[in-house]
């Protein structure tokens, strides 16, 4: 499996690559919604998950996602929107343009291993 | 910020559906673990978020709950005492009943196993009497491990850890022997790994389907569950027990008040309880 992280803070995205190593995937990630596209480009599309922060310089979640939905190659791609408390509508918002899953800024390992099982459809 | 009223309702409806019973200073567990929840689920408050889950058929929410609010903090050999007494006292006994041809499995069962440090290390410590003792072979022993959380036992039949997870308890020598490293993650080997079958079970649930056990580790879970809940799983426990066979509790747990049917015994500075 390989797990694109898109995320402007490094710090997420370095706790997020420590979670997929345990996992055994691949970890792939982006700054923000532009640099997203662009490793989509590079590696033609072949993601089997995106964890796709709502806040970003540049392109931000909401946008990176309508840009996805919109290519033909990425469309397929699952997406899990990655957003903070308080924002219930823009979840709402995501899940209406397309994104699978989401999850909630602060999360544990746990809690991410499980939106990633949730997301693949990985069971026991 | 949760209600009294709230925390109450959450209390009772995780009481009813795992045993765990929460006490009033676990009001805070409850706001923090919850509280993602509550807003993915678009409620605005924790009264809204239980109700959901009530009316939630497919039980799909009550198990998210149950998950978000059960604690998996785990070591390797936590404790140490139950590994030594378990190496000492019951492998010792079960290689000559093996020798002597009145055994041929051990079935051991780890009920609340999380990402299967304590299986894991139920299989080495077994490993490392094997090689003291050619009588036992990998093929006698039974590991089941179960868990509440489907996560934690993704993780567990992973058997992958990282650099910190794999400190936790375990030593240089038996990181070397039992496990393969490759950068940050750490790798259990694949002869302890196959020595562990991993199952999802409430303990709330019958386990009767189990089958009979000879050692049952229900370690550090019975501090969280109510006076009633203690009682019947104890009893349920010395059911699925064959004649005298064992039990481990976490170091701070007790059962001499909830239930006579064990005794208690000690060995190694440490406790253990044999079913009477």
């Amino acid at each position: 499996m390989r797990i694109l992280s898109v995320d402007d803070s490094a710090a997420t995205r370095h706790f997020i690559k420590k979670a997929i190593d345990v996992l055994g995937f691949e970890f792939l990630e982006a700054g923000d919604g532009k640099q997203g596209l662009e490793v989509l480009e590079r590696e033609n599309g072949n993601v089997d998950l995106i964890l796709l922060d709502r806040h970003m310089p540049e392109m931000d979640g909401m946008a990176m996602l309508e840009a996805l939905k919109a290519n033909d190659l990425f469309k397929n791609i699952p997406v899990t929107m990655v957003t903070v408390e308080l924002e219930r509508d823009e979840i709402h918002k995501a899940i209406e343009k397309g994104a699978k899953n989401y999850l909630i800024k602060p999360f544990s390992q746990e809690n991410l291993v499980g939106k990633i099982m949730e997301s693949l459809n990985i069971e026991l | 910020m949760i209600t009294l009223e709230e925390f109450r309702l959450i209390r009772d409806y995780v009481e009813k559906h795992c045993g765990i019973h929460l006490s009033d200073d676990k009001t805070y567990l409850v706001e923090t673990r919850l509280t993602t929840m509550m807003f993915e689920q678009g409620c605005k408050t924790f009264g809204e978020l239980y109700n959901l889950a009530v009316l939630d058929k497919t039980h799909t929410l009550r198990d998210k709950i149950i998950e978000a609010i059960t604690t998996n903090e785990t070591f390797w050999f936590r404790d140490l005492h139950p590994f030594t007494i378990f190496a000492e006292v019951m492998l010792k006994q079960y290689a000559d009943e093996i020798a002597a041809g009145k055994r041929s499995k051990i079935r051991i069962w780890c009920s609340a196993c999380s990402t299967g440090q304590e299986p894991y290390s139920l299989a080495m410590t077994f490993l490392e009497a094997a090689r003291r003792t050619p009588k036992l072979k990998p093929e006698h022993i039974e590991i089941l491990a179960t868990d509440i959380s489907s996560t934690v036992l993704f993780l567990g039949k992973l058997g992958r850890y990282d650099n910190l997870a794999i400190t936790r308890g375990l030593s240089e020598e038996f990181r070397k022997r039992y496990f393969v490293q490759n950068n940050k993650i750490w790798t259990i080997c694949d002869e302890v790994k196959k020595m562990v079958r991993f199952q999802k079970l409430n303990l709330q649930e019958s386990f009767n389907h189990l089958g009979k056990q000879d050692v049952i580790f229900c370690r550090n879970i019975l501090i969280y569950f109510s006076l009633e809940f203690k009682q019947d799983i104890l009893k349920r426990i010395a059911a699925l027990l064959r004649p005298r066979g064992y039990l481990f509790l976490g170091a701070s747990e007790s059962i001499i008040m909830y239930t006579q049917e064990y005794e208690m015994l000690r060995h190694a500075m440490g406790l253990y309880y044999q079913v009477k």
